[in-house]
């Protein structure tokens, strides 16, 4: 019996000892849920509260091929300002680790995948910001889509929206969205001075324009419109084809050739076939009678066009790839240290002046930039965040940066002249750079001007703030 | 007798289904009452009209979406008030209801009377003319919208601002469609619908009977068109936004996928399939993020292969098929004899 009793009270020590065991996970749970309920009563400021980060790029349609320059722009900032680690070198699209600002992290939620389209870009939207709980997002690519963008923002004021690469001008000018911010300039300032170099150096008088049918070629055209006739030039042709054509010859056709030269804004897949359609319907093409916008200079792509656009000059997109200034240099060889490569175009080199890889780096640069401003709050609406963005000015490796009243870009822009190199290829280099660019082009754009568009701007003689002003940078290798 | 059974079952889950639908943003986080469900409550209701021509009036058409993009558009036109493309009339969203589908409806009659003559292959090939001018229509007349589109439409007062309150256009569509596949359901029914199912099985004897097999197919059109465009309004209170690429070739190849994978004999599977093809169309992204990374539309693709290979009848006549089987397996029973009346109360195509 005894031997029983001792064996009981043995068994019942065990027992108590079990139960305390199983005591200490409840007692870390409770202490977890205690944590966690004074962190919740502190509010999302408290350190360390994650920062829910969504990416919208285009990985089909047109523009889908530069989907991992779009995200090696996002990494790089993230590297550069936020203590990053690049997930995989050569997929720059698989994004970033560790991240953070004062102890906040920023997770990356979803790269979203549209299409240049607008719809697409609101479901992938809806599905980064409303499904993946992003609290902001970085993009999108293309203008109509950014329209779409911007004004989903408005209907989302507690989160914050910051462009990708979009260059439609209505984004910020017309819809005005007091959380989306546009670190780029638009397709307009992208082509200051192109108008008044033809005018006063090249001494056009008149001038044809053709421009896809769409947002992002209209605002391209204008720039160009408002830039030649503001110095005194006549356009006294624009052709519209739409977008998607792939037989050019009836616009090509409707191109006069009694004047002095052509603007060309059609984008990218329709640039060669309208090249060949021009030089069927009026003889070989002289590169020195043409102008184009950044899909003539497009890196990696522009060799295509081949050597008889040689002389043409083309507007860029507010980068230069071989500018000599420290800045720009040390862009490039981080860069090229960052990553491996960005498929399908192979080694980084050269890509980090891209259209779509610089504008995705310096709008997360703005953005990061904000948030080390408010150390990484994103409380109260995230209203502070969105002070703080506005307020952002930075020298960037292509010149300064700083945000107008509509959130838009005040930037430097580069023009471009193509010429046959050494190796008997079509090279670029740049030749003319206009500081501080405004969207408003002195006044010819404004929110209550209609947006650009077949029949607007009207051609008409006008000061703009460059004209005259235009410098030459230092290029390397002259 | 030998239906009933078949008959509760399929009352019994479509009760329950329309049960959770009306608890559905109680239960389920606001994503998919605001998006999903949404999106597949307007998606259904175009494809129901999709089917209702198809296994009502025999006419595959692929012009319901651009029917329901002309009501959209004409919705974006009228009630959006600057800052976006379009005439910016800045008037009532009501009135916008009203024109939109009105105008939409007139377009589906000539729609209707222009293809009415042409059958199978040869009125598949009208209808998808029918879309490809809506889409360059659009695309190009930039004074009504342009490639880019109407942005920032606004729902009623009554129902929006749709961010702030998912949940009130979540009924109103849930309502409607309700309505429409109850409207659809009494047609059928109606002399109307039964003479209609007469032109689709034999139109040289229904003509030869003195019905005018042109003018059924036209009014039947019409009708589907209505159907249509009341997807077509709650689509853009729902988006805020309307271009071409919504009614591009692609999008009516959507609503066709989402009706073929339901089951192009019954109204219910158009809602089925919409739900399906939403829901897959979203999280498949979603798992495909790390390991497929932006190959989804082929999975996608594979998944809508299986169910058609699988099931010609779609996702319902998988259900169809089950419930026969259960049936027979009753039938052989002895406490269950099978009586002798039979017949469909579906058509079937």
């Amino acid at each position: 019996m005894q031997g029983n009793d001792r064996y009981q009270q043995e068994e019942g020590k065990r027992m108590t000892l079990k139960r305390r065991w199983k005591l200490i996970p409840l007692l870390a749970l409770a202490a977890v849920t205690a944590a966690v309920a004074a962190v919740g009563a502190s509010a999302s400021s408290a350190a360390g509260t994650p920062i829910k980060i969504g990416v919208l790029s285009d990985c089909q349609g047109a523009f889908g091929s530069f989907d991992n320059q779009d995200l090696s722009g996002v990494d790089a900032a993230m590297v550069q300002l936020a203590g990053a680690k690049v997930k995989n070198p050569s997929v720059p699209r698989d994004g970033w680790t560790g991240a953070s600002i004062d102890g906040h992290p920023l997770n990356l939620v979803g790269v979203g995948c549209s299409n240049d389209k607008a719809d697409t870009a609101i479901k992938e939207t809806k599905r980064l910001m409303e499904q993946l709980g992003a609290d902001i997002m970085i993009g999108p690519l293309s203008g109509d889509e950014s329209i779409a963008v911007a004004n989903y923002a408005k209907q989302h004021p507690t989160k914050t929206f910051v462009n990708g690469s979009a260059g439609a001008q209505d984004t910020t000018l017309k819809v005005q969205a007091p959380n989306f911010f546009r670190f780029n300039g638009d397709g307009a300032q992208w082509n200051a001075g192109l108008g008044d170099l033809a005018y006063n150096k090249l001494h056009w008088k008149t001038a044809a324009v053709i421009a896809d049918d769409y947002s992002f070629a209209w605002t391209s055209a204008a720039g160009f419109i408002a830039d030649f006739c503001g110095a005194g030039g006549n356009v006294t042709k624009r052709v519209f084809p739409p977008l998607n054509t792939t037989d050019y010859s009836s616009y090509a056709q409707q191109l006069p050739t009694n004047v002095d030269g052509t603007f060309v804004a059609v984008g990218g897949a329709g640039l060669i076939p309208f090249l060949k359609a021009y030089e069927q319907a009026h003889g070989p093409i002289d590169g020195k009678k043409f102008m184009g916008n950044l899909f003539w200079g497009t890196p990696g792509e522009f060799q295509q066009l081949g050597n008889r656009v040689a002389g043409a000059y083309v507007g860029g997109s507010g980068t230069a790839g071989d500018l000599n200034t420290a800045a720009a240099k040390a862009w490039a060889s981080f860069y090229a240290k960052t990553f491996k490569a960005i498929p399908p175009f192979g080694a980084p080199t050269g890509q980090q002046a891209s259209v779509f890889t610089y504008s995705y780096y310096a709008n997360t640069v703005g953005l990061l930039k904000g948030l080390m401003a408010v150390k990484g709050d994103i409380s109260g609406g995230q209203k502070a965040l969105q002070d703080a963005i506005g307020k952002v000015t930075w020298n960037a490796p292509y010149g300064p940066i700083k945000l107008d009243a509509n959130r838009n870009a005040v930037t430097n822009v580069y023009y471009q002249q193509l010429y046959v190199g050494k190796d008997g290829k079509l090279a670029i280099k740049t030749v003319g750079e206009v500081p501080n660019v405004d969207q408003t082009f002195g006044g010819t754009f404004s929110h209550a001007t209609p947006p650009p568009g077949r029949t607007f701007p009207p051609c008409t003689k006008k000061a703009l703030p460059w004209q005259g002003k235009e410098i030459t940078p230092p290029v390397i290798g002259g | 007798m030998r239906r009933l059974p078949a008959l509760t079952v399929d009352r019994g889950i479509g009760g329950l289904v329309l049960v959770f639908a009306v608890v559905a943003p109680f239960l389920v986080p606001q994503f998919w009452t605001a998006n999903l469900l949404t999106q597949t409550l307007i998606l259904g209701i175009v494809a129901a009209s999709l089917i209702f021509l198809s296994a009502y009036g025999g006419m595959v058409s692929l012009a319901q979406v651009s029917i329901y993009g002309i009501a959209g558009f004409v919705v974006g036109n009228l009630t959006t008030n600057g800052n976006t493309k379009g005439l910016n009339l800045g008037w009532n969203p009501w009135w916008g209801v009203v024109l939109g589908i009105v105008i939409a409806t007139i377009v589906a009659i000539l729609f209707g009377a222009l293809s009415s003559r042409s059958t199978g292959i040869y009125f598949l090939m009208i209808t998808l003319t029918f879309a490809v001018i809506a889409n360059y229509f659009f695309g190009q007349v930039t004074d009504l919208s342009g490639f880019g589109g109407i942005s920032g439409i606004p729902a009623p007062k009554q129902i929006g601002p749709v961010d702030a309150h998912p949940w009130r256009l979540y009924y109103v569509c849930f309502g409607v469609a309700l309505v429409l596949y109850a409207l659809m359901r009494y047609v059928v029914r109606t002399p109307f619908g039964i003479s209609l199912q007469g032109v689709r099985d034999d139109p040289v004897r229904m003509s030869s009977l003195g019905y005018n097999v042109r003018l059924h197919r036209t009014i039947a059109f019409a009708f589907g068109g209505f159907v249509a465009a009341c997807g077509g309004v709650l689509f853009v209170w729902w988006n805020q936004h309307i271009d071409p690429a919504s009614i591009q070739l692609s999008a009516v190849i959507d609503v066709l996928v989402i009706a073929v994978i339901g089951g192009l004999f019954r109204l219910e599977a158009a809602w089925l399939g919409a739900f399906v093809f939403v829901v897959l169309n979203n999280y498949v992204q979603r798992l495909g993020f790390w390991s497929l990374s932006t190959r989804f539309g082929t999975v996608i693709g594979l998944v809508f292969l299986a169910i058609v290979i699988l099931s010609p009848g779609g996702l319902m006549g998988i259900w169809e098929r089950l419930l026969s089987l259960a049936g027979r397996r009753r039938s052989q029973t002895p406490t269950a004899q099978a009586p002798l009346e039979s017949g469909t109360v579906e058509p079937s195509v």
